[in-house]
């Protein structure tokens, strides 16, 4: 009775996991399939059969990526923009997240909606008046431009704010009793209680900011103020049909994020969760 | 100069009255401890003082000067939370500086106090730890070492020994009651526990929803309860409460006992119908004649140092009886009862003491 329960239950969780490994499989092997092809010549790439390993091995692609094209002053327009987004972003949000959570003022609970309402609107709707406005302040293909637009992610806010009333109130009395201001109750005891999470966040709006695509593509104009993800698309522009090449590029667009990620898959996955727990 | 005096003060919450027309003087170097049952308002008191929240009427002064419009910060008053409130992330001598940081003290002094409040709880080990890493009792030494460096006018305290178990409760007490003999220093202490209640105070505030039913010294709380309320809520086990009739003999009032003997209590203002007797356990003595009262023993609790009897009265309701920690009576033993008469509290209908020396 019992070993065969526990057959059953062994041969559950057996299934389970070989389902997970096949999942995990799936989605693993467009990105191996990419990167391989990266790595394989022209002509091998666009054989009509499969092929796991390269016959030849060539890093001649990337050779080209890097030296043909101006992927270098990419990156550091990508970096530029991404760290810009996400100090200012993080710290207007944890601190907007703070006053909403903790201060009393008049307006405080419609300031709140106010937020939770920008939910509603898509950025994408925004687009045209991002551009015009940015056109006319003359902050087209300039870090500035690029970042402004990007610095409303309601959601960060959302968090901070669910975070900061989540602490017992008796922190903040403490500090009221200990002749803490409000600015040092902010910076010397709320702000440091939650350096776990505000890693977390820092690294998703990384993430996000990085892989923005459309505003990046309208912001900049130039070859030289493009960032990674729309500057790759200028590889394919100018090579013509050259898939290897273009992988290439593509890899050296993911590889920051990736090296992110792996570096701090917990903090990750925490922030995604915590952010998916509030936009569903 | 460190008294506290709270004046005519009320506080409402919406449209909940917790705290009415309150009248209130702790003595500088006093311990007054607010004894009352959960939602009497202890706290709101405590933490009107402390500043934390607002007086809606009344004023408020600590030692001299007008305080009820001060932030919490400018009151020098320090409060140890009932949960510590112990900055997660700061080191015990981190949460003990941060407050002398605020007020802009030297480094040198504040490490001098640090050391000195350290000397004093026995922490100087634990300096460097994070309060992660301490104990229930080790967080509630710090908490108070982070009143103490402050050198407040007066310390202010809610249920501080809730979260601790039983045996570090009784001693922690006792560290407490030392410390405050050695320190002389203002207390406001607040907390449900009677005992904590008793061993701890010059003066006890007993409340009861939105009003104070005593002020007093532990023991004339204990013996000269002023109201009924007062009289179940302090003691354990709690006073016997007995219905008896007063009855005129010649030109003496006094009172009827279930046995039908008639007792005068000589500073007892008794008028016509019933009154309530209440005595306590241990003023009941087990006689062979003369008894006040008679009954028979329904459940023996054996204690150790004493026994406690819980005796059903022949004429009257089930009470309890202490009686020595041998004693030889057995369940269902008949038992003749005599009350000391000294220790006899009345309760007239108002649930008001009728004792005339009620106070003293
Ligand atoms: N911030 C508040 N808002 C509304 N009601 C409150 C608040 N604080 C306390 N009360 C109410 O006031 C009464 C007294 O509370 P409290 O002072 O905490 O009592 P105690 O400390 O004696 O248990 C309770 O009925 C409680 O519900
Ligand atoms: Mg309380």
């Amino acid at each position: 009775m019992m070993g065969s329960r526990f057959q059953i239950t062994k041969l559950g969780a057996w299934l389970i996991t070989s389902l997970t490994v096949l999942i995990a499989l799936a989605w693993v092997f467009p990105l191996y399939w990419g990167v391989i092809s990266s790595l394989k010549p022209e002509d091998e790439v666009v054989r009509p059969y499969i092929e796991l390993w390269p016959q030849t091995l060539t890093f001649d692609h990337y050779y080209s990526a890097l030296t043909k094209s101006l992927i270098g002053l990419w990156y550091i327009n990508s970096l530029a923009t991404a760290v810009g987004v996400t100090v200012i972003t993080i710290f207007s949000s944890m601190l907007c997240g703070y006053a909403i959570s903790q201060l009393n003022f008049p307006g405080r609970r419609y300031l709140h909606i106010l937020i939770l309402a920008c939910f509603m609107v898509p950025t994408q709707t925004l687009i045209i008046n991002h551009f015009v406005l940015m056109a006319n302040m003359h902050l087209l293909n300039t870090w500035l431009g690029m970042i402004l637009p990007q610095l409303i992610y309601p959601v960060i806010i959302i968090i901070y704010k669910q975070f900061f009333d989540g602490v017992p109130k008796e922190f903040r009395e403490a500090a009221l009793m200990d002749n803490a201001s409000e600015w040092r109750i902010f910076y010397r005891v709320y702000m440091p209680m939650n350096w776990g999470i505000t890693t977390a966040l820092a690294i998703v709006v990384f993430i996000w900011t990085w892989n923005n695509f459309l505003w990046p593509f309208l912001a900049a104009t130039q070859n030289e103020t493009m960032t990674v993800p729309v500057g790759i698309t200028q590889v394919y522009n100018a090579f013509g049909v050259y898939y290897a090449r273009r992988l290439a590029a593509a890899v050296l667009a993911a590889l920051p994020v990736v090296l992110l990620y792996l570096f701090f898959q917990r903090q990750v996955t925490q922030a995604i969760t915590l952010s998916a727990g509030i936009k569903g | 100069m460190s008294d506290i005096k709270l004046s005519n003060v009320s506080k409402t919450f919406g449209i909940v009255s917790v705290i009415d027309d309150l009248t209130l003087t702790v003595k500088s170097g006093e311990f007054l401890v607010l004894l009352g049952p959960s939602g009497s308002g202890k706290t709101t008191i405590l933490r009107m003082i402390a500043g934390l929240e607002t007086i809606d009427k009344g004023t408020l002064e600590i030692g001299g000067q007008r305080c009820e419009s001060l932030p919490p910060g400018q009151r020098q008053v320090a409060m140890v939370f009932q949960n510590y409130a112990l900055y997660p992330h700061m080191s015990v001598s981190g949460n003990m500086a941060f407050g002398l940081e605020n007020i802009g003290l030297g480094k040198a002094e504040i490490a001098a106090r640090i050391a000195a409040a350290a000397k004093l709880l026995e922490m100087t080990s634990l300096l460097e730890r994070y309060p992660a890493q301490l104990s229930g009792g080790q967080r509630q030494r710090v908490a108070i070492g982070r009143a103490i460096v402050k050198q407040p006018k007066a310390f202010l305290f809610d249920e501080p020994l809730s979260n601790l178990d039983a045996a570090l409760r009784v001693r922690t007490r006792v560290e407490l009651a030392q410390l405050h003999q050695r320190l002389q220093s203002t207390v406001v202490y607040v907390t449900h526990d009677q005992t904590e209640a008793m061993t701890l105070a010059d003066r006890v505030v007993v409340l009861n929803s939105r009003h104070v039913e005593q002020i007093g010294t532990p023991m004339e709380i204990y013996h000269r309860p002023a109201t009924r309320f007062v009289a179940s809520f302090v003691g354990s086990p709690a006073m016997n409460f007995i219905q008896v009739k007063t009855k005129l003999n010649g030109k003496k009032i006094g009172i009827v006992a279930p046995s039908g003997k008639w007792i005068t209590l000589p500073n007892a203002s008794l008028g016509k119908g019933d009154v309530e007797l209440g005595i306590r356990p241990e003023s009941i003595s087990i006689v062979d004649r003369d008894a006040d009262a008679t009954g028979q023993v329904k459940i023996i609790e054996r204690l150790g140092e004493r026994t406690l009897l819980h005796v059903q009265l022949d004429k009257g309701p089930l009470i309890i009886v202490q009686d020595s920690g041998l004693s030889k009576l057995n369940i269902n033993s008949p038992v003749k009862l005599k009350f000391n008469v000294s220790q006899i509290s009345l309760f007239g209908p108002d649930g008001k003491s009728s004792l005339r020396s009620a106070a003293s």
